[in-house]
C-alpha cells in the first residue's frame, strides 16, 4: 500500500514536472537557451518529501518524455536538459543535506547555477569551443541567479502547503 | 499559526549564495571594439572601424583634437584643452570604454557586438 502511495505520487510530481517543462518551451527565450526552469519546482519539491532517489528518477523522466514530447530527443538541448538536471539534483541533494543555514531560495539558486554550469560546460567543451566558455558563462550565471531565485520562492510557496501533508507516503 | 519551516526563505546562508554568483558581474567578459563613435556638440556623430588605423582632425568647439587609430585601439594625441584629461586617458579598445573631452565638446566611445562568442 505504502509503495503503491509512493508511485501515485512521483507520478503526480513527474506529470507536474513535465507539463512545466512543456509549456515552458512554447515561451519563446529572449537569449537562445535561456529559460527559467519551472519543473525545477517539482523536482526539488520530489527531493524535500522523497529523496534524492526519486528526484533523480523525477528528473531523468521530465528530461526524456518532456524532450519527446517537445520533439527534442537526443538532439544537443536534450543532452544539455539531461545532463544539467542530473548535476543541478545532486548539487541540490548535498546542500539539502550539509547546508543547514540555506533556505530554499538559496538551494533553488544553487540548482539553477548548477544547471547553467554544465550546460555551458558541454556547449563550450563539445559544440562551440573552449574560447567562448567565459564569454557564455559570466552573463548566463548572472541570468540563473535571478530565475532561481524565482523558482526558489514558487518551490517554498508550494513546500509551505504540502509539507507534512504526504509524509505517510515516504519511503520505507 | 504556521510553524516555521527550515527553509523559510532567505537566510543568513542565502545571502552568502548571492553575493557569491554576483561576484560574477566582475568578471563580465569585456568585448572588443569594432568600431570608433565620435560625437561633437552632442549632434555631429562620426562612426569609424576600428581594423583601418589613421588619424583623425575633429573640430571642437575650443580647438581641434588629434585622434588616432591603430591596431584596433584609439586615443587622442593632441587635445587644445587646459587639462589634457582626455590625453592622460591613453589607449582605450574595449566595448564602452569612453573618451572625454568636456572644454572641446568631444565624446569618443567604442562599440562592438555582444554577443560574438554565441554567433561564431
Amino acid at each position: 500500500m505504502q509503495s503503491l502511495n509512493r508511485i501515485a505520487y512521483i507520478s503526480i510530481f513527474t506529470a507536474g514536472a513535465i507539463s512545466l517543462f512543456v509549456v515552458e518551451s512554447l515561451i519563446p527565450q529572449p537569449i537562445p537557451g535561456m529559460r527559467l526552469g519551472l519543473a525545477n519546482i517539482f523536482i526539488l519539491l520530489v527531493l524535500l518529501t522523497f529523496g534524492f532517489r526519486e528526484a533523480l528518477l523525477v528528473g531523468i523522466l521530465k528530461s526524456v518524455v518532456g524532450s519527446l514530447i517537445i520533439a527534442r530527443l537526443l538532439t544537443p538541448s536534450f543532452l544539455f536538459s539531461i545532463s544539467g538536471t542530473i548535476m543541478s539534483i545532486i548539487v541540490m541533494a548535498l546542500a539539502v543535506k550539509y547546508l543547514k543555514s540555506v533556505s530554499l531560495v538559496g538551494i533553488s539558486i544553487l540548482g539553477a547555477e548548477t544547471h547553467t554550469f554544465t550546460q555551458i560546460l558541454i556547449a563550450a567543451f563539445l559544440f562551440f569551443g573552449k574560447a567562448s566558455f567565459v564569454y557564455l558563462l559570466v552573463p548566463f550565471v548572472l541570468l540563473s541567479l535571478i530565475t532561481g531565485s524565482i523558482t526558489g520562492m514558487f518551490t517554498y510557496w508550494l513546500y509551505e502547503r504540502t509539507e507534512g501533508k504526504i509524509e505517510f507516503a515516504k519511503a520505507p | 499559526m504556521r510553524k516555521k519551516s527550515r527553509y523559510r526563505p532567505l537566510k543568513i546562508g542565502d545571502f552568502g549564495i548571492i553575493l557569491f554568483f554576483l561576484s560574477a558581474l566582475f568578471f563580465l567578459p569585456r568585448i572588443e571594439g569594432r568600431k570608433v563613435r565620435i560625437t561633437v556638440d552632442k549632434g555631429k556623430e562620426y562612426i569609424y572601424s576600428l581594423t583601418e588605423d589613421r588619424v583623425l582632425l575633429v573640430r571642437g568647439q575650443i580647438g581641434v583634437t588629434k585622434v588616432v587609430i591603430k591596431d584596433g585601439r584609439v586615443r587622442v594625441l593632441e587635445a587644445p584643452c587646459p587639462l589634457k584629461l582626455c590625453r592622460q586617458k591613453g589607449w582605450i579598445k574595449k566595448k564602452g570604454d569612453q573618451i572625454i573631452c568636456i572644454p572641446n565638446g568631444i565624446l569618443i566611445r567604442i562599440e562592438g557586438e555582444r554577443f560574438d562568442a554565441i554567433t561564431e
